[in-house]
């Protein structure tokens, strides 16, 4: 509905009610006209009324956020109406958890290749002594101290250290410390001892037991992974993740997508750190609107 | 306060809006009179109308999933106004790019190894495996992702990712 010798058209909130679409019209800047369908679902899902009055709640600076929270909710609802934003949720766990599960192996063998070059560089220097001098390793004395100090004082268990590792790689994110993974502090035998000292720094009692690593490795997961496993956390949704594991609903989900374009390629500008710190903070925000308490 | 003359008592919706529990009550079987927040928060923010009118429209099998995620949903609005649930989806979604960026950084790394020790044709093989990525799933494919403006670097992009599309 037009206003009578006006060039403005009403908005998409006043349009569907059929009602005049005054100036001060508090939905017109964020239902504009051709917005009809976005309008409607966000109609079905809460109500004018109850949009009303969560702009009212809010300041008029978090106007904008929160109307474009409650579009994408609503829209989400219309695509998916049985599970809404929680299957979203779900969704993205048990992708995190995909991904971890496959950086841990990616690891895993990236931590054999780097023994295996490591071995053999070890081979290489032993062999290119000369043959009068014995080998310290033979003679079992005390190395040199431009030898390798850290790579005689670990013991020979090279492999137990695999799960060790993610475990290190997984509490950097999980913690938001600076121990990330760089690509070339594996390049030579100093960063190997260094390395292997620092695995085994968060399992100082326990490197010699493959089991308690383990253990703990999995102590640290149960962090990352889905919120349902903490005793302390979502007590309220307890009941909404044990129904919903059960239930496959992926194919009521494919739709047409002719309505809804995804934009994920476009945003893909933070760096690294500043995704670690803004990550921190982030979690901190659902932590409150999730009662996610042991994300850090 | 209306009181049923049934043996049953009311449910947590008809408590809270007082009205006559009828046996065909549509809320009855999800709202049990024990729970009584769990209506009002759902109440709230959506509407007993807009529920009931939901409820109808999704198979009886799956209304008690639909009303569990319209009560997360709820609950995370009374929690956080602004953001909702969604607040949660948009970290979520941050950190399942940054795993992902982390893994093709170590699956570069693990190609670079393979190369060295492994034929050109068998770590092609291998390179080809970690483009296929994680795949996607259907809910963020046709989801989207959502960026709150103020976790953007430009801030000229409310309509973009607030419209559903994301």
């Amino acid at each position: 509905m037009t206003l009578k010798g006006g060039t403005t058209s009403a908005c998409a909130a006043c349009k569907y009610q059929r009602r005049k679409c005054i100036p001060e019209c508090p939905l017109a800047p964020y239902f504009p006209a051709d917005q009809t369908k976005v309008f409607q679902n966000a109609h079905k899902l809460f109500g004018v009324s109850n949009i009303g009055k969560i702009l009212k709640s809010l300041d008029p600076s978090q106007h904008a956020e929160a109307m474009r929270s409650v579009k994408y909710q609503a829209n989400v609802r219309d695509r998916f109406p049985v599970y809404g934003c929680l299957g979203v949720i779900r969704q993205l766990y048990y992708q995190i958890q995909l991904l971890e599960e496959e950086f841990h192996a990616v690891l895993a063998q990236l931590e054999m290749y780097r023994q295996h070059h490591h071995h053999h560089h070890q081979q290489h220097q032993i062999s290119s002594l000369p043959d009068d001098v014995p080998s310290q390793l033979e003679l079992a004395m005390a190395p040199p101290s431009n030898s390798l100090p850290f790579f005689n004082q670990v013991p020979a268990q090279p492999y137990t250290n695999v799960s060790a590792m993610p475990v290190s790689m997984q509490h950097s994110y999980s913690s938001s410390n600076n121990v990330g993974y760089s690509p070339s502090y594996m390049d030579s035998a100093e960063n190997v001892g260094n390395n292997y000292l620092w695995i085994q720094h968060p399992f100082l009692a326990t490197n010699s037991n493959t089991s308690s690593n383990n253990g703990s490795s999995m102590a640290i997961q149960s962090q990352m992974l889905v919120p349902n496993s903490q005793p302390e956390v979502v007590q309220d949704y307890n009941e909404i993740h044990s129904f919903i594991d059960t239930i496959d609903d992926r194919q009521s989900y494919i739709d047409s997508k002719e309505a809804y374009d995804s934009r994920s390629e476009e945003s893909l500008k933070d760096t690294t750190q500043s995704m670690e710190h803004v990550a921190v903070n982030e979690l901190k925000s659902a932590a409150a609107c999730l009662s996610l308490t042991s994300v850090n | 306060m209306a009181s049923s003359s049934y043996s049953n008592s009311p449910c947590a919706a008809c408590k809270c809006l007082r009205r006559k529990c009828m046996p065909d009550c549509i809320f009855a079987p999800y709202f049990p009179p024990e729970e009584p927040q769990k209506f009002a928060n759902v109440h709230k923010i959506f509407g007993a109308s807009n529920v009931s009118k939901l409820l109808n429209e999704v198979p009886p099998h799956q209304r008690e999933d639909a009303v569990n995620s319209l009560a997360y949903e709820a609950e995370a609005r009374m929690k956080d106004p602004v953001y909702g649930c969604v607040g949660a989806i948009s970290v979520l979604q941050r950190q399942v790019m940054r795993l992902q960026r982390e893994l093709d950084a170590t699956n570069a790394d693990l190609i670079r190894y393979a190369c060295n020790e492994m034929p050109p044709a068998a770590a092609f093989q291998y390179g080809r495996r970690t483009e296929t990525g994680h795949g996607g799933t259907s809910f963020n494919q046709n989801t989207g992702f959502y960026y709150p403006s103020q976790w953007n670097d430009h801030c000229g992009d409310n309509e973009r990712s607030g419209d559903g599309s994301m």
